[in-house]
């Protein structure tokens, strides 16, 4: 098109469809999943080295688990019909099919919780003070059951596994959004929730946890592998694209290469992936702070990048749509209020069950052996 | 019925199409039913040639199905062409392609949103989520969240008044004729005739979508996501934010 130059005087915005709300809702199940999977050598395979990291990472997975599906109802626009979903058969919808993964999966987490937690709800019931009597309840009368845990354990692996598919096909399977379409989003999805699950848990380990040096430096270990295959994917994504190859994936970087903002925002990419592998790889002891932050902030960041930035691109009109997030619960409460419910769920569970200090009572004979002893007396 | 207004006013119905225009029902109050007549294929072709870019569609439309605020279910958008030196307008009316291999169906959660056995692509409301599933996977941009229904909401070919045998508002209001409606099924109608003898063309045909609105006169820069600089005026994001 040589000498040409057009210049849109007139055409619709559209305005963003997947809100904030759908930011959480994805950061958060995707940091359930990875919490989950982090969860499941120390629990399910009993690997007591482990079982530190994986205490934590069980507090991910339940908190996060809980909170993103209130964030995934608020982003529908009609949420009191949710129902709808379950009294129709659509299974060429990803998002038919989410509806049934998800409560099979949060079934699922809280059994398994309930099983991995269950040794030290016994523990709590066996300490005179009033809320004794709700933990034996809640303990039902067991302790820890390992056969329990596996069995739970495996079955919400496979809910899991299912989560991680359907919400990473649901939205590659959009063939209107160059940017989305692609085989590579659903394993960038669950990369980039692993190290967001990591970055939480090395976070968790400093302020709910006893800032355990173990935790900390295997914690930064496994996030420098993850972040390793977060950048491998980006770089195949990135080569795949630059070589003309595929023409959907040429398409999709030539919809943003041009705009200062989507390049700004792809080396902010970059340094918030390469600054704490190289952190995590150099110093992995005493840093878990810092490439915990970093990596928490970059899981959210690649979801918001892909929902909000993806919704900026018209389909048929010239440049970009303007995003301004609103205040209200369409935007800045959304996120808030997701926030909130998150830190209201940690703040209930590390209240009921403190990481740090277990009852010595509860100590089952043989829990000398087990690296989940370093347990203190609560009371 | 298969005319752009200007024939349709030269023809013998005139009088009775004025009454019943008058008579006509408000878009969602009509018993308009839900699977359509398999008799017929509606389509719709626009000759870009004639358009002068008025928007009375655009206004038309709105007034018809009531679209809220600072929402569209077609627009004509508006170009400045500069081409080696000269400078000259270019309009490219926009809706819903109705098409015959619609990418908003298969994703939807819960089949509101599907396809009339006469073709016409609709949105059940009192069924929709707002889950705006099919906002992402409409290629043309052309469904939105209507902030009143907070469903999802597009053009239907104003289904209401094509079953009450008259012509959508925006071809009825269509000041150059370039709006012509018709049904494909008919081999005489001016529809069938057109998309046989002008070869007309359809946007994002890589899509594979087979719109079923089809473009006289479509400039290959426009057939897709267009190249140039940002539009200089757009509607304000949705104003009636309390409705949200």
């Amino acid at each position: 098109m040589m000498d040409t130059h057009i210049v849109e005087v007139i055409n619709v915005t559209r305005e963003v469809a997947w809100l904030p709300w759908a930011v959480q809702y994805f950061f958060l199940i995707g940091l359930s999943v990875g919490g989950l999977l982090l969860s499941l050598p120390g629990y399910a395979f009993a690997r007591d080295g482990w079982r530190p990291l994986g205490r934590l990472a069980l507090i991910v997975a339940l908190t996060c688990g809980l909170a993103a599906p209130v964030a995934l109802l608020s982003d529908l626009h009609q949420p009191g019909r949710f129902w709808h979903f379950y009294v129709v058969f659509r299974p060429t919808s990803w998002m038919w099919w989410g509806s049934l993964f998800i409560p099979f999966y949060i079934a699922g987490l809280l059994v398994y919780g309930w099983a991995c937690l269950r040794e030290e709800l016994q523990a709590h019931g066996r300490v005179d003070s009033r809320l004794a009597g709700l933990y034996r309840l809640a303990a039902l009368g067991g302790g820890r059951d390992d056969r329990l845990i596996r069995a739970a354990g495996l079955f919400v692996l496979a809910g899991a596994a299912l989560v991680a598919l359907y919400t990473g096909v649901e939205v590659a399977v959009v063939k209107a959004r160059p940017l989305w379409h692609t085989p590579f989003l659903p394993v960038q999805f669950l990369t980039t929730a692993l190290a967001g699950a990591l970055g939480l848990v090395l976070i968790l380990n400093r302020v709910v946890g006893t800032a355990d040096r173990g935790v900390e430096v295997l914690g930064n270990r496994l996030l420098a592998a993850v972040l390793a295959a977060v950048m491998l994917c980006g770089g195949l994504w990135l080569a795949l694209s630059l070589s003309g190859l595929d023409a959907g994936h040429a398409a999709a970087l030539d919809s943003v290469a041009g705009s200062e903002a989507w390049r700004v925002t792809a080396v902010w990419a970059v340094a918030a992936t390469v600054v704490p592998f190289v952190i995590a790889v150099a110093r992995p002891a005493g840093t878990g702070l810092l490439t915990g932050l970093i990596a928490v902030h970059s899981a959210w960041m690649f979801r918001w990048t892909v929902f909000i930035g993806g919704q900026s691109v018209p389909k048929t009109g010239a440049g970009f749509y303007e995003y301004a997030l609103p205040a209200g619960p369409d935007g800045l409460m959304g996120i808030v209020g997701t926030a909130g419910l998150w830190l209201f769920l940690l703040i209930l569970m590390t209240a009921l069950l403190p990481v740090s200090s277990t009852p010595a009572a509860g100590r089952p004979a043989n829990a000398s052996g087990h690296p989940g002893g370093r347990l203190t007396a609560a009371e | 019925m298969d005319r752009s207004r200007r024939n349709f006013c030269l023809g013998a119905g005139a009088a009775t199409v004025g009454a019943a225009t008058l008579a006509a029902a408000p878009a969602d109050a009509g018993a308009v039913s839900a699977s359509g007549d398999a008799a017929h294929r509606w389509a719709m072709v626009v000759d870009v040639r004639k358009c002068v870019g008025c928007q009375a569609c655009t206004v038309a439309c709105i007034m018809e199905n009531d679209v809220p605020e600072n929402s569209f279910r077609t627009i004509v958008s508006t170009y400045e062409v500069t081409e080696q030196g000269k400078a000259g307008s270019y309009m490219l009316p926009r809706l819903c392609n109705h098409c015959e291999d619609p990418p908003c169906i298969p994703v939807c959660p819960t089949g509101a949103t599907y396809q009339r056995r006469d073709g016409i692509v609709v949105v059940d409301n009192s069924v929709c989520v707002g889950c705006a599933y099919c906002v992402q996977a409409c290629p043309y941009d052309a469904r939105f969240i209507n902030h009143e229904t907070q469903t999802a909401d597009k053009c239907t070919f104003c289904v209401h008044r094509v079953e009450a045998g008259l012509l959508p508002a925006c071809v009825e209001t269509c000041v150059g004729g370039a709006r012509i409606f018709g049904d494909l099924k008919d081999p005489d109608s001016t529809v069938s005739k057109l998309v046989r003898e002008q070869n007309p063309k359809v946007l994002k045909p890589e899509m594979g979508t087979q719109p079923r609105v089809f473009y006289i006169g479509l400039d290959p820069k426009m057939q897709g996501k267009v190249d140039g600089t940002p539009t200089l005026w757009r509607p304000a994001p949705h104003a009636d934010k309390e409705h949200a």
